[in-house]
């Protein structure tokens, strides 16, 4: 049974000392059948299976993970949540993920740790501000919060960052989202893994998903490295390896596997009360904040060829943190404690895929590219309502596979059928 | 993976390399979405195009091992060609 968490039972966790602190999901035995089968226990996973079981009222649902629950790249990226997107079918998704994210600690019973802190887009070259001026507008269109800061303006907003110091090259302005910010990564996985797991889902850990079982056309379970699980219907939430699942499918994806680079520092005390992004002249996409810890998390673009190693290049490393000492010059001596990679299924248009895929009771959710983790919420709850109810919900009908045949991409970066362009 | 043998400049360094794009199965690239979009999802085996951007120029089709980052052959694009 779990344990509601509120100021009351800390106080009684206080008094009855750690014995009072409960495994936060329990290790269920796996069963023979199951309504729906979720492969993969990563964020988008488990929003999957809480919200079948929360929503749907769907009681007899299975998490199988190959290895443990938050592996993946649920605790693998930099923690930012934003809705600032250019066109309309993801800056509506995004946004309803940001809604989400305001009030998940509520839904979940457990502190995700929203911080809604700012999101600040940072203009360096005179091509960079009419472009989020641009992006602003459609955001504001919307009816999304976004501001495009002049310098004054931004000196105000962050201080620490002195935009008026002279650099190579200059700051000129950003566009912020004020209620876009960070949240607790790990604690996404975990929370989700136990409000699941208290609705009934099992949550089955060390358990890879080998093949899919099929009769008269429609899938009817799947085999896995600890025996066969009958499924009504399957989803698939794998992250890094879908192109595998394509594969294990007979449908070869329009996505390719590249390694995303984040990092963090040393903790130092506070320094950045902001999270930055902006493109660094000569060295690309880069993105900073400071976690709660005082630790600086960077993070910057692809690696640039497809990979599974999860072992990142230097020369990349180097290129991120270059571009945070453009701006944020003043931490040069400090030192950087962990690096990490993460596996990106990068789509050919930079936007996700949640469709069914060669069954009709197969479903997919993936090609997260760079933007899965801001996305967990609400892919959770459109995925399950599509698995629950057979009908997409409007706000991911653009995201289905057929799109890369038609030609209506959701072309957001821009430049063709390329996952990286660098 | 540190290094490509470039056939034309021996060993160079990976960032004077740009990856195009991995390549879909051969007897697959029947329809325009098949050679557009379509990849291999592989573990073990990537076919890919690559420019020597920083160096001499030239176009090459590499085969790697995207687990462990192996290079197994480097060849120049078109080189098969009659």
């Amino acid at each position: 049974m779990m344990r509601h968490y509120s100021a009351l039972a800390l106080l009684r966790a206080r008094i009855a000392g750690h014995a009072f602190w409960k495994p936060l999901w329990t290790g269920r035995a796996l069963r023979e059948a199951y309504d729906v089968v979720v492969v993969g226990a990563g964020g988008h996973g488990l929003a999957t299976a809480f919200h079948l079981a929360r929503d749907h009222g769907l009681r007899r649902v299975a998490v199988l993970e190959k290895r443990l629950v938050g592996y993946g790249n649920v605790g693998r990226n930099t923690t930012i949540v934003r809705s600032n997107y250019l066109l309309p079918e993801n800056h509506y998704f995004y946004e309803d993920a940001l809604r989400r994210w305001e009030t998940l600690s509520r839904d979940l019973n457990y502190n995700v740790m929203y911080s809604p802190r700012g999101v600040v887009d940072l203009a360096l070259s005179d091509d960079d501000m009419p472009g989020l001026a641009r992006r602003g507008n459609a955001m504001r269109l919307a009816g999304i919060d976004a501001e495009l800061l002049d310098l004054p303006a931004l000196e105000h907003y962050v201080p620490e960052l002195q935009p008026r110091c002279a650099r190579r090259f200059p700051i000129l302005g950003a566009l912020v989202q004020h209620r876009g910010g960070t949240v607790r990564h790990d604690a996404v996985a975990w929370g989700y893994a136990r409000a699941a797991s208290a609705l009934g889902v099992d949550i089955i850990e060390d358990c890879e998903v080998t093949g899919v079982e099929t009769a008269g056309g429609i899938a009817t379970g799947v085999q896995t490295t600890r025996g066969r699980v009958r499924a009504e219907r399957i989803v698939f939430a794998t992250a890094g390896h879908t192109a595998m699942i394509g594969t294990m499918l007979g449908v070869p994806l329009p996505v390719e596997t590249h390694l995303l680079q984040a990092m963090v520092s040393e903790p130092i005390k506070p320094l950045l009360r902001r999270v930055l992004v902006y493109v660094a002249p000569g060295h690309g996409e880069t993105y900073l904040c400071q976690s709660d810890r005082g630790g600086l998390v960077m993070g910057g673009h692809l690696d640039g060829f497809p990979s599974y190693t999860r072992e990142g290049r230097w020369d990349r490393l180097e290129d991120v943190v270059q571009g945070a000492l453009q701006v944020v010059p003043q931490i040069g001596a400090v030192r950087i404690l962990r690096h990490w990679a993460g596996t990106n299924d990068m789509t050919m248009d930079g936007s996700p895929i949640i469709d069914r895929i060669r069954y009709d009771n197969v479903f997919l959710n993936a090609g997260w590219c760079y933007g899965g983790f801001k996305a967990i919420p609400a892919s959770g709850a459109a995925c399950a309502r599509l698995v629950a109810t057979g009908t997409a919900p409007d706000l991911i009908r653009a995201f289905r596979l057929s799109r890369f045949a038609t030609g209506h991409l959701l072309d957001e970066p821009g430049y063709g059928p390329f996952p990286v362009r660098l | 993976m540190r290094r490509l043998d470039c056939p034309f400049c021996g060993a160079r360094e990976l960032h004077e390399f740009r990856f195009h794009k991995s390549l879909p199965a051969p007897q697959a690239a029947a329809t325009q979405y098949q050679r557009v979009y379509e990849r291999v999802g592989s573990l073990t085996h990537s076919e890919e195009h690559w420019q020597h951007l920083l160096g001499c120029r030239a176009w090459l089709r590499v085969s790697r091992n995207p687990s462990n980052g192996d290079v197994l052959e480097v060849v120049l694009l078109g080189a098969d060609l009659p």
